[in-house]
């Protein structure tokens, strides 16, 4: 009769059992490494969005503009932030500025914060409460709104805050659930083109007639989708009003 | 209702059933089939978690037991013949989906270009 070998723990291990453990342990680890960087080098490049910390506390003054999400277009810039410059805000996790900003539509304000930038795209995490956002003084200049007319465009819908560099990745499905919680919680969502629309990939993206986006496009986030809608550029950024009925995923 | 409300309701669905089959079994069952949990009740709320995500293995050993149709001994015995299987087929279904997510995955639709199908009033 063999005798089977048998393991005991307070005991060293029998030799045909030795050899076995070193080999699925061998075999594990490196299988579990080989398995996480095939999967890791799949993945599609997070891109360079991020928080500037470096840049310090931004200070702008500029007029408060929704849309119905909240833009400002400066007027006192700082070194990095250039009058004629719009940009969106965002508060701090998952929230937008709305409830701040809808007080001050079109007066002048001062808003400090954080930038995040990713390439053409940035936008300003402010400081809670009136510290990040209260109303200047001054008259503030009417921003007249110019109509691109009617496009059909490719590419994505991301929450803007994630895709300017909160998260990485900050698009894609992986990141669909993220995105649609910072959408509920009135963070701007924005639309990245496949090849730039007069001139920029980014576009600030609402539902029709100045309505927020629509529920319905929440289950298009994160996908790759063609739909039709109509451009208008406020001060230097673009919003395209959705048509959520034109909606096609792509291939 | 879509894919993820349907998989919602069908979570729901069966915790509720759990959640039923842990109140039944765990006030009731457990004494009739046990005669060590008699009289013993602190534990009952720790095994509360396990019977929401395994309750139909637990109606089904509590059928067994109760009615005695398997051998004494069988009815003690933890399931283990299936194991092996499980882990097989759980170890091919992760790669099954890990490949199946990847192979469906959308690719970037660089080629299409924008396209202006009217022009701004102001233009």
């Amino acid at each position: 009769m063999i005798e089977k070998p048998f393991f005991v723990g307070y005991l060293p291990a029998p030799g045909p059992l030795r050899t076995f453990l070193l080999t699925v342990s061998i075999l594990l680890i490196a299988g579990l490494g080989i398995a996480g960087f095939l999967m890791g080098a799949a993945q599609d490049d997070p891109g360079p969005g991020a928080f500037r910390f470096d840049y310090g506390r931004q200070t702008v003054t500029g007029v408060v503009e929704l849309t119905p999400y909240p833009i400002l277009h400066v007027t006192q810039g700082d070194d990095r932030i250039q009058p004629g410059d719009s940009f969106l805000m965002t508060a701090g996790g998952k929230s937008g500025v709305d409830s701040r900003a809808e007080p001050l539509n079109g007066q002048l304000a001062q808003v400090s914060g954080v930038v995040l930038e990713r390439g053409d795209l940035y936008m300003l995490q402010l400081r809670s409460g009136r510290n990040g956002l209260q109303a200047a003084e001054g008259d503030a200049p009417v921003i007249a709104p110019e109509p691109q007319g009617r496009w059909k465009l490719a590419g994505e819908i991301c929450d803007g805050k994630c895709l300017a560099g909160a998260m990485r990745p900050g698009r894609g499905l992986a990141h669909k659930a993220c995105a649609n919680l910072c959408l509920l919680g009135d963070v701007p969502p924005i639309f990245v083109s496949t090849q730039p629309v007069l001139g920029e990939e980014f576009l600030l993206v609402t539902g029709a007639n100045g309505t927020r986006l629509p529920r319905a496009a929440y289950d298009y986030i994160a996908q790759f989708i063609t739909a039709e809608g109509e451009i208008t550029k406020r001060g230097d950024l673009l919003v395209w009003e959705i048509d959520v009925d034109t909606i096609e995923v792509t291939e | 209702m879509n894919v993820a409300e349907a998989l919602v309701m069908v979570m729901q669905a069966w915790g509720i059933i759990g959640a039923v089959v842990a109140a039944v079994f765990l006030t009731i069952g457990i004494d009739r089939i046990d005669a060590d949990a008699r009289g013993a009740y602190i534990f009952r709320p720790l095994l509360i978690p396990g019977v929401l995500l395994i309750w139909p293995l637990v109606l089904w050993r509590w059928w067994q037991t109760e009615t005695e149709r398997a051998a004494w001994a069988e009815r003690y015995r933890p399931v283990r013949a299936s194991y092996g299987i499980a882990v097989v087929l759980m170890s091919l279904g992760i790669v099954a989906i890990v490949t199946l997510g990847l192979s469906v995955r959308q690719s970037w639709p660089a080629d299409i270009a924008p396209l202006q199908l009217s022009e701004g009033a102001r233009q």
